[in-house]
């Protein structure tokens, strides 16, 4: 699937994810965040990002999955890249019923102090809902040890 | 929160047998800790026979945040290891053990203290002693010795070390059980009381599935007097939604005028530093490794 147009988002283009299969491609629900978290750190760090920053993206993938099970159909699927020094995290809920009606929002649009700390450690962020649900796509200029 | 015949470690009272079962270091030392302190406070004498000896026991407690130098110096406090106290050599009997307890209770009444607390780490038992079979003979003496008496003994079993027969064999000699005021455990997590220095404990991971329990953990380290800690120095994970939560606790405490502190992980410490938490008057953020 790594690299398949994603609705809504630059594609080809800056910010956009590789070309190529994903390091980690991994279905979550509520009982597998934990696991969710645990592969993420694990790639992260072996991209070669630092403690802090691994700290940082295990944060930011963990909101997005988050919002998709509490907010949105309860479950969803993580890809990771690293690719030419940055890594690209990018979360789908796949749920194709496509935003609730009503006042009810999609996630993650419902900005909470989880989408402000993504905004706060990632460099970039890229929201789309689409026919194949909603998409967060987030990149991370990776930062070795010490820096 | 506790079972029937539990208690929770601040109220142990004069001629109690307690039994602390632990399952780590950190909650051993928690609550030894808190029953040193609330005995010191109130003037008894104090013991505390240790593995490590009383080196480590009396930095635990000035880590803590108890000064017991004084107290060690005057006399009110000693700290030693079970070694020297209970066994002879790597031989244990009984009612030697027992009548060094006797004598330290009559001493203490000579030199005119309301009462003696006593805490011994059991972990020698697990080592190859001769005559360790007499353990719940050793249990069962100290029960008698106690009994009327104005000493309380608080006995300190490792829950994963000690076979369950063993503590059973021992369990039905002490008058009360002591554990940590628990909200929430499983195995990523665990979300309990802390005593010394009062507050809450939080080790594991830590996210929105367990607000609940943070949620009544924080409370009611909010009822409780004076400064509150909240440990996470052993919390690999804290998400957004329970950082804030903590968070607004802590504003919110010290805006009343109590002392916080924050003792995190780097993993944990992040989050409250990005929210700079470690600005807010009244609130000490500490992060292991300094930064």
């Amino acid at each position: 699937m790594g690299g398949d147009p994603v609705p809504g988002l630059p594609w080809p283009g800056p910010g956009a994810p590789p070309d190529s299969p994903a390091l980690v491609d991994q279905e979550f629900d509520d009982g597998s965040l934990y696991a969710l978290r645990s592969a993420v750190g694990a790639h992260a760090a072996a991209a070669g990002a630092g403690a802090d920053q691994v700290y940082d993206v295990v944060a930011a993938v963990h909101e997005l999955a988050a919002n998709a099970v509490r907010h949105g159909p309860g479950h969803g699927r993580l890809r990771l890249w690293a690719d030419a020094g940055f890594l690209y995290c990018q979360v789908t809920d796949g749920d194709t019923a496509g935003p609730p009606a009503g006042d009810a929002a999609p996630w993650p649009a419902e900005h909470g102090h989880g989408l402000w700390l993504i905004g706060q450690v990632a460099d970039r962020v890229a929201i789309s809902h689409g026919s194949g649900g909603t998409t967060a796509t987030i990149r991370f200029a990776i930062t070795p040890p010490g820096t | 929160m506790t079972a029937d015949a539990s208690a929770q470690i601040t109220e142990l009272a004069a001629d109690d047998h307690a039994c602390l079962t632990f399952g780590e270091s950190e909650e051993l030392f928690d609550l030894t800790a808190a029953f040193l302190r609330d005995g010191l406070a109130a003037g008894l004498r104090v013991i505390w026979l240790s593995d490590d000896g009383p080196g480590p026991a009396l930095a635990e407690l000035a880590r803590r945040g108890i000064a017991a130098g004084p107290a060690v110096g005057s006399g009110q406090m000693t700290a030693a290891g079970c070694q020297d106290r209970l066994l002879d050599g790597p031989v244990f009997r009984a009612e030697a053990a027992v009548g060094w307890l006797a004598g330290e209770l009559a001493a203490s009444r000579r030199e005119g203290f309301p009462g003696l607390r006593v805490a011994v780490d059991m972990s020698w038992a697990l080592r190859p002693v001769a005559g360790v079979e007499e353990l719940p003979r050793f249990e069962e003496g100290i029960a008698a010795e106690l009994a009327g008496s104005t000493g309380s003994v608080l006995c300190q079993y490792d829950r994963d070390r000690f076979d369950p027969v063993t503590l059973a064999s021992v369990a039905g000699f002490h008058t009360r059980s002591v554990a940590a005021a628990t909200y929430y455990s499983d195995a990523l997590l665990r979300v309990c009381r802390q005593y010394a220095p009062p507050g809450i404990r939080i080790a594991g991971e830590l996210d929105y599935r367990a607000e609940e329990p943070l949620g009544r953990a924080l409370a009611e380290a909010v009822r409780l007097e004076g400064g509150i800690t909240v440990n996470m120095s052993a919390v690999s994970f804290a998400d957004a939604s329970c950082t804030l939560m903590i968070a607004e606790a802590a504003r919110s405490a010290a805006a009343a005028g109590r002392a916080v502190t924050l003792a995190c992980s780097p993993a944990a410490g992040r989050g409250f530093a990005r929210l700079g938490i470690g600005g807010v008057p009244g609130i000490k953020l500490v992060i292991a490794g300094g930064r």
